[in-house]
């Protein structure tokens, strides 16, 4: 009974909070400030306190009497394991934003559209059926096109439409994917399709729409461009849009319906993971090309969310697991890299990575920072990212294709060369900008402590990943 | 209590070097002398113990394993031995050098990174331990002068390459085997599954050891880092630990037999790098550059030792990489001092010290010697017996092997010449020997070269022999005067045709310089150290223009990708909303005509 409320509050205080913001704003900006932190914290708290049920075994569902059979939310150690990192990293983010957004016009409307995004994400997260999930899917869209679009000029605005429409697009036709499986399993909820599906595997028809829906929403190629676009946005929503919320609903629902949900023909093992590996190399190798810094760390989560689609599409635990634990490690780094970035650009009003260098010198926590979740990225012991990048390529190695593991290799040594040119051309080298100090300390702040995450990330492994295994587990249906 | 102290050994570099990275100046010179002192007595007390620890980790496979028994105990002493000595030259050479903090706190955490991959029993901790090595050394290049991030990014790019291809290895070895344990894992190399698997890893445990093609940035590190990153990393532990790796896959990991294809490669992969490397040592003109081409070219021949997967060249090259990581430290650190005497390393402004530095001049002596296979230093006799193994395998691995040694002395006698020999009236008035904690290291370490020479049977009866196993060395001797007489034959030859050369070459130009001009400038090598140096034939150069050409090729496809959605999805819009505009014309005629037109279909629709 407990825990059904704190599903209920792990959803609906950021959703139906957001709300309150703008006219909380009206009276005073540092207790909406406050108030979109605590809805945020509120919401890690519940998703943190669910942990110990989850560990059990238990699978806390929720229902309404009039839904007849349809559960509403649904909470096992996949979706606790997934809040947790999105409102671990969005907490860290609004707080950043504190910080960052202090200076621009529109701020109710910001931090309405932050919390809202992040409990719309809860709400994926914990959803038990097809229907929430396309619900709440299309409020991430609108939140996200006003904030990609929040400093209203006249790009800002197209690109936010870009964003916008190439993701609703790609909800519509993942909708048409979501009504065939209806009509195949006469229902919308997950469990009672699990069941189904088992014996009648997912048409592929309904697989391919569900997946162009979810590689829309997850940027994967060739419907990654409006990504980099978005770039345009302040700096904590790309590092949302790319750690912590956008990107990972395309992941997360993958797991939930492909792996944890769905019985799919054994073809999309080799499929997916295709689309992915051509996916990390054409975006790795256009951010060794670009110059504009927000657009290469882009560029960089495309490569990145190529090597999670692998680890979660491979058909293997081992791979599974490498996946999972990458969408932990990745969000981290990513929201590190970006927030950085953030305190680069807000310092100086530079993007473009040719004429800035030797910053190390002036922003040394800053720098530091940034090379830590670098490293993350990379998956360069003994930071966080080793771990998933090792299982991941594991999981590609026993699945025998050694084509796919080899695009994977080399999309590793792409990870390492266009994040060092970023990292030299910004904080090493010559100066070529005015000398200027660090940003705000509770920007700086919030970069420290995603860097020492990522260390620690790597130091302390084993409590993430026993989490992990045993998630999936529960996933693949292995008794313990 | 060993498996404490296995944990000690891993954990007490790694506190001290956090330590040192925040504490003030001397606390940190004080804190690292005493964690290097501390992890010096610990090795030695591990020696020849054994020990097994096993705790949870990573899961699948991942555990955090170590395991300590001989071969790894005598690792972790020599590679604490190099600590201990460096780290107190490093008291002298970094005294008025800046970043000092960062230096000692890398020289710590490689120095727990090299305990750790040394003692590690899981290939995974393993990696996580060697690869974590890449940021030290990052760190370790970057903070030697302002430029020098450039070779520093060199570096993590090349070692990151190789050690993601072994981390593939890994993966393949994992599946492969069943368990990641490496103690557990004996696999024929019989498939092709296996044979690849082999090879990534042997791609890793060679570059690591900085043989070629994952070699160039050590050069480049040699004129930008501080100098004793050189004595450390490339001269020792990364010698020691890529060749402890290599001997591990050859011997427990994966049976190579002689005469087998990988046995091939990895022997002409020696040959090849003993071979370009001196070539490239010969002729340059910095005394550390010209070191740090010796480096490479040394690593050749233990891995041709151990790829000969025959006793007496596995032997050889074990005793070879010991004794490099000696002589090659000596040589660095003598390098060090002269730098720091007289404030240059280039060759051109040198010379003429011998007499002001003779200690400096000695150690170098002994350990030029020891590297060119002069007997009776160390190095004679590893290099007898990698010959041997040569031999034994096929007379061209034994003829490259033997002409790399001829001009391994060749560039040494230029280098002694030139740089301590000759006239140079403005250094030999004012230059002073070396401050008292800078000789002592190179003393010492040049002892030991003598020592491992005249006292062969010491190092390999007790320490190399058991690695290899009792039923290997069966039957064999390997320790005292080399048994092959020809071999010795040969070698003292090849040294007499060395200094003949180098008589011909001072008598032809004058200085010690370029006492192999005529090598430099024949008529078929020019143009190819003409290329060379251009770095036509940098694999870092090569590779990153390749990178470039796939980068430009996704960069397009994406660009096309785009435009999809900016121009073509919009021209398309516009085209169909155009023409439907087009037909609302506001004629009602018209649209009654489209009304009926419609009201027509749908009833056959319907009736269909």
């Amino acid at each position: 009974m407990e825990s059904i409320i704190l599903v209920w509050l792990a959803v609906f205080v950021p959703v139906a909070g957001a709300f309150l913001l703008p006219p909380v704003g009206g009276v005073s900006k540092g207790a909406r400030n406050l108030g979109a932190f605590a809805m945020v914290g509120f919401s890690l708290l519940c998703s943190c306190l669910l942990l110990s049920s989850v560990l059990n075994g238990e699978v806390v569902t929720v229902s309404l009497p009039f839904l007849a059979g349809n559960n509403l939310f649904l909470a096992d150690r996949l979706a606790v394991f997934m809040a947790i990192v999105s409102s671990l990293v969005g907490a860290v983010i609004v707080l950043y934003s504190m910080g960052y957004i202090s200076h621009y016009k529109n701020q109710n409307e910001y931090y309405f559209m932050v919390v809202l995004f992040l409990g719309s994400m809860m709400g994926i997260v914990y959803s038990a059926n097809l229907i929430l999930i396309y619900l709440f899917w299309e409020i991430t869209a609108i939140s996200c096109w006003r904030l990609i679009g929040f400093f209203r000029e006249k790009t800002c605005v197209i690109r936010a439409d870009k964003a916008f429409l190439v993701t609703a697009f790609g909800a519509l036709v993942m909708l048409i994917g979501f009504v065939m499986v209806y009509g195949q399993y006469g229902s919308f909820d997950l469990q009672t399709i699990k069941s189904a599906s088992a014996a009648h595997p997912v048409a592929n028809l309904a697989v391919l729409l569900i997946l162009f829906g979810i590689l829309s929403k997850s940027a994967t190629l060739p419907l990654h461009t409006w990504l980099p676009d978005a770039g345009v946005a302040p700096t904590p929503v790309t590092a949302l849009l790319h750690a912590a919320v956008l990107v990972k609903i395309g992941v997360y629902v993958y797991a939930r319906l492909f792996v944890s949900t769905f019985t799919i023909d054994p073809a999309w093992e080799t499929a997916i993971p295709l689309i992915a590996g051509v996916s990390a190399l054409v975006s790795g190798g256009a951010a060794l090309i670009e110059t504009d810094m927000k657009r290469i760390i882009a560029y960089s989560t495309v490569s990145q969310l190529g090597f999670i689609f692998l680890g979660l599409s491979i058909g293997n635990d081992i791979g599974l697991a490498g996946g999972l634990l990458y969408i932990l490690m990745h969000s981290i780094a990513k929201g590190g890299l970006f927030l950085c970035a953030g305190v680069v650009e807000q310092k100086l009003h530079v993007k473009d990575i040719t004429r800035l260098g030797g910053l190390i010198r002036t922003m040394p926590v800053t720098a530091i920072s940034f090379l830590l979740c670098a490293f993350s990225v990379m998956g360069i012991p003994p930071f966080g990212g080793f771990f998933s990048k090792y299982m991941v390529i594991a999981g590609a190695i026993k699945s025998g294709n050694y084509l796919i593991t080899a695009t994977f290799v080399l999309g590793a040594f792409l990870t390492m060369i266009y994040l060092f040119r970023l990292f030299a051309m910004v904080f090493l080298g010559e100066a070529k900008t005015t000398p200027v100090a660090e940003g705000a300390p509770v920007m700086v702040g919030s970069v420290a402590f995603l860097a020492v995450l990522s260390v620690a990330g790597g130091f302390f492994i084993s409590y993430p990943s026993v989490f992990v295994q045993s998630a999936v587990h529960q996933i693949t249906g292995v008794v313990q | 209590m060993m498996e404490k102290m296995m944990l000690l050994a891993v954990g007490i570099p790694f506190i001290f070097g956090v330590g040192a990275l925040m504490l003030p100046k001397y606390a940190r010179e004080a804190a690292t002398m005493l964690a290097t002192v501390l992890n010096l007595v610990l090795c030695v007390r591990m020696y020849d113990q054994e020990a097994m620890l096993s705790l949870p980790w990573g899961g699948y496979g991942m555990l955090f394993e170590l395991r300590q028994y001989h071969f790894s105990s005598f690792i972790l002493a020599a590679a604490a031995g190099f600590g201990f000595l460096i780290s107190l030259y490093s008291l002298y050479f970094m005294r008025n050098r800046d970043k000092g903090n960062q230096f000692y706190a890398y020289l710590l955490l490689s120095l727990g990174m090299v305990n750790g991959a040394v003692l590690a029993n899981n290939l995974v901790l393993m990696l996580f331990f060697w690869e974590g090595l890449l940021g030290t050394i990052f760190g370790f290049i970057a903070i030697g002068h302002r430029e020098a991030f450039r070779s520093a990014v060199k570096a993590f790019i090349l070692i990151g390459v190789s050690d993601v291809l072994m981390m593939a290895g890994i993966g393949m070895t994992g599946l492969l085997a069943g368990t990641l344990t490496m103690s557990a894992i004996h696999l024929p190399l019989t498939s092709a599954a296996s044979c690849a698997a082999f090879l990534l890893l042997a791609v890793g445990a060679t570059s690591k050891a900085g043989s070629l093609p994952f070699h160039s940035w050590i050069p480049d590190a040699a004129t930008d880092a501080p100098l004793p990153f050189m004595a450390l990393m490339p001269a020792a532990l990364e010698k020691l630990l890529g060749i402890y790796f290599l001997a591990r896959i050859t011997l427990d990991l994966y049976a190579l037999q002689k005469g087998s294809a990988m046995s091939v490669i990895l022997m002409t992969l020696g040959v090849v790098t003993i071979l370009v490397a001196v070539m490239m040592a010969l002729v340059q003109k910095d005394f550390k550059r010209l070191l740090s081409y010796h480096a490479i070219s040394q690593v050749g021949y233990m891995i041709l030792g151990i790829g000969t997967a025959v006793p007496v060249g596995i032997v050889g090259g074990i005793f070879h990489m010991i004794n490099h990581a000696m002589y090659k430290s000596c040589l660095f650190l003598t390098g060090g001092s002269v730098e720091s005497q007289t404030g240059s390393t280039d060759l051109a402004k040198l010379g003429g010290i011998g007499r002001r530095m003779p200690i400096t001049f000695i150690c170098f002596i002994v350990a030029a010697a020891a590297i060119s296979g002069v007997p009776p230093f160390n190095g004679f006799f590893s290099k007898e017996l990698v010959y041997d193994g040569a031999l034994e395998c096929h007379w061209l691995f034994y003829a490259g092997a033997l002409l790399g040694s001829f001009l391994t002395a060749a560039s040494f006698l230029k280098l002694g010449h030139a740089a301590f020999l000759g006239r140079n009236d403005a250094l030999s008035t004012r230059v002073k020997e070396a401050p008292l904690g800078m000789l002592v290291p190179m003393v010492v370490i040049a002892g030991g070269c003598v020592l491992f020479g005249v006292a062969n049977q010491l190092p390999i009866d007790n320490l190399i022999v058991p690695i290899i196993g009792a039923q290997r060395a069966a039957g064999h001797h390997f320790s005292g005067a080399p048994e092959n007489i020809f071999l010795v034959i040969m070698t003292v030859t090849v040294l007499l045709a060395a200094y003949v050369n180098h008589m011909y070459g001072v008598g032809r130009t004058g200085n010690g310089v370029g006492a192999v001009d005529h090598i430099h400038y024949a008529p078929v090598f020019h143009p190819i150290y003409e290329c060379a140096e251009k770095r036509l034939f940098d694999p870092y150069d090569i590779g990153m223009t390749l990178v470039q050409g796939i980068a430009r090729l996704a960069w397009r496809i994406d660009r096309a990708n785009d435009w999809l959605y900016n121009v073509a999805a919009v021209k398309t819009a516009l085209y169909l909303s155009c023409s439907v505009r087009r037909l609302h014309n506001g004629s009602y005629a018209v649209y009654i005509v489209w009304t009926v037109v419609g009201a027509v279909f749908l009833c056959i629709y319907m009736n269909a």
